[in-house]
């Protein structure tokens, strides 16, 4: 059982990412789940609510309208993360001591991990339709607030989770992405998006991420996500490239 | 704007064709070997006497508590650390000033040692010009203890270029499950020539496996000795050495359970296992006979014999009483002033053995 919870965890963490993000709000009341994706909740004034579902590490953001710029839809999104709990699980996830040993630990337990906080801002611009392809730019910036050092050997050096933990590690984290969403039939669609990840200060200084995903959409209450994610990035050892699965059942109602 | 399309569209096309690298390598049954060299070419000229020394070099971190081999509480090394390990082990390599270095537990790229490419480093900081290294632990990720990417193996090092360099796998351990084995280390040996002018030779490194409690360790010794023999068979002479993780057949002690029992443990009770894994030497300690029979040790059996305390090579952990022997040098033909150097025990948790050769 706790290898299933860690294995979600590690995907949950991963598929965060993975949701299509547009300028748009979703309705007031209605409310939206993947299985590896987080838990959205349209609210009153133009606002949405996000909260991933997994306690170790909480991330809660807020998605508020803003009035248009020409052509472009535009939001703008602030998003508070806590990861010390779940860093320090990862330390050891099956509870094993140093050497037992320690299954399925990325960060080695010797480590101290202070209490951390991130909180992360982005502006959205959405152009375009569905049936005509819809394209949507963002960009932002975020800061962390670290109670002490985090030592720059405690790294988890693997794709997704490098750059995304980047950030308690330098202080700061710029990102910069786009999306094209395009309806092929009734119920299908594609997605191909691309994200940069600029990490001044750390040893990995950029991740590039890109993903294709056919999505199947039976009707409003339920979606398959399938497809690839392609990274390339820097990493305390050097330059590599990734290429990973993409898999999500979302529901809505 | 096409062009634009265009590239975005051929962009994860090219990067699919590189980013399908295996979590954990396995490797082939034969592979060439990594070659490096050196910042700076030194010229040597041939020498009718050479001189060869073996060292396992704990990665270069001396005699600090690593989980992994001992009762440590470390698994993570600054580079600081490790650079310090490093520049131990150059100036003891400056010193003897050998002329083959036979090199075992070397990183190349691992988290542990801060990703220094201790073969790079070594023949940068030393007189050696070219180097010939085989993986024998190779991921991406060990999902154990923090552990991260590892690359870690065996490295030939010479002042002469290396010609036809390979890497032989070995037997994987046959005691351990599925997931354990697909994470776990691919003990190999390494072969290369020394193409040294007057007289080409082979030169051949190896690190058999240290815990398995079956008979992996005899086919691995059987494994090194089928590599040599073929090099004798086809009428080249050989120099060859590495930590074999064995005892000599004539040790007086056969049984270190106690004494490598960490605190957490307690062996010889009635609790299994009985025997802690990599200490209890009493069911393999002939598995080295054949290869005495066979090839000329640098330390012969009756000059281990008679001083076995001089010509201890190895001691767990920050322990620095030697008190086996696991580390050796082989060749089809003569050594002369087989030393096993003592004084190298803060460098690491295995120490030097050196011998002249006479190049024939």
């Amino acid at each position: 059982m706790k290898k299933i919870i860690f294995f979600l965890f590690i995907i949950s963490v991963t598929n965060a990412q993975w949701r299509y993000e547009t300028a748009s709000i979703i309705d007031k009341g209605r409310k939206e789940v993947g299985l590896f994706s987080p838990f959205r909740v349209g609210l009153q004034n133009g606002m949405e609510l996000s909260i991933n579902k997994f306690i170790l590490m909480p991330t809660v953001s807020i998605k508020q309208s803003r009035p248009s710029f020409n052509q472009w839809s535009m939001a703008q999104k602030f998003q508070l993360s806590y990861p010390s709990a779940g860093m320090k699980w990862l330390q050891s996830p099956l509870g094993q001591e140093l050497g037992e040993p320690d299954m399925f630990a990325l960060i080695s337990p010797e480590f101290n991990i202070p209490q951390m906080i991130s909180i992360y801002g982005e502006l959205i611009a959405t152009s375009g339709s569905n049936q005509k392809g819809r394209l949507t730019l963002n960009g932002g910036g975020g800061f962390s607030i670290n109670g002490k050092n985090l030592s720059d050997d405690a790294t988890i050096d693997l794709p997704i989770a490098y750059p995304r933990l980047s950030i308690y590690f330098n202080g700061l984290l710029f990102k910069l992405g786009g999306e094209y969403y395009k309806k092929i039939n009734t119920t299908l669609f594609y997605v191909v998006d691309y994200d940069m990840f600029l990490m001044p200060n750390v040893r990995g200084r950029y991740a590039f991420e890109h993903k294709s995903a056919l999505i199947w959409s039976k009707n409003q209450k339920f979606r398959l996500l399938l497809g690839y994610k392609l990274i390339a990035g820097e990493y305390p050892f050097g330059p590599q490239a990734h290429l990973l699965p993409v898999l999500d059942f979302q529901f809505g109602w | 704007m096409n062009y634009l399309l265009h590239l975005i569209r051929l962009f994860p096309i090219t990067l699919i064709l590189y980013s399908c690298e295996p979590i954990a390598n396995h490797f082939n049954n034969v592979e060439d070997a990594i070659m490096y060299r050196a910042s700076t070419i030194k010229d040597f000229p041939p020498k009718k006497t050479i001189k060869v020394m073996t060292w396992n070099i704990r990665f270069g971190v001396a005699r600090s508590n690593f989980f992994g081999d001992g009762c440590g509480d470390r698994v993570i090394f600054t580079k600081k650390e490790v650079t310090a390990g490093l520049e131990g082990l150059a100036n003891k390599i400056n010193l003897e000033d050998p002329d083959i270095l036979l090199l075992q537990e070397v990183d190349v790229q691992s988290k542990k040692t801060g990703y220094i490419d201790q073969a790079q480093w070594l023949l940068n900081n030393t007189n050696m010009n070219y180097g010939a290294y085989a993986s024998m632990w190779e991921a991406q990720v060990i999902l154990a203890d923090g552990l991260g990417r590892v690359n870690t193996g065996n490295l030939i090092l010479s002042k002469w270029e290396l010609k036809d360099a390979e890497r032989y796998q070995l037997e994987l351990r046959g005691d351990q499950d599925a997931l354990t084995k697909y994470f776990y280390l691919r003990r190999n040996v390494i072969k290369a020539k020394v193409n040294m002018s007057s007289a080409p030779f082979y030169a051949v490194n190896t690190h058999l496996t240290a815990f398995a409690t079956d008979d992996t360790k005899l086919k691995h010794i059987n494994g090194f000795k089928t590599i040599l023999d073929g090099i004798v068979a086809d009428g080249h002479n050989f120099i060859a050495g590495g930590d074999l993780n064995e005892l000599p057949p004539n040790a007086s002690k056969i049984d270190y359970c106690l004494e490598d029992q960490c605190e957490n443990e307690s062996y010889h009770s009635d609790k299994t296992p009985q025997h802690k894994e990599g200490a209890y030497f009493a069911p393999e300690i002939t598995w080295l006979s054949d290869l005495y029979k066979t090839y000329k040790p640098a330390i012969s059996l009756e000059e281990y014999g008679s001083q076995e305390l001089k010509h201890f090579t190895h001691s767990p952990d920050d322990n620095l009483i030697l008190d086996r022997k696991l580390d050796y040098l082989w060749t089809n033909t003569s050594w002369s002033s087989g030393t096993t150097h003592q004084e190298a025990t803060k460098l690491s948790d295995h120490i030097p053995v050196s011998a002249f050769w006479v190049v024939k």
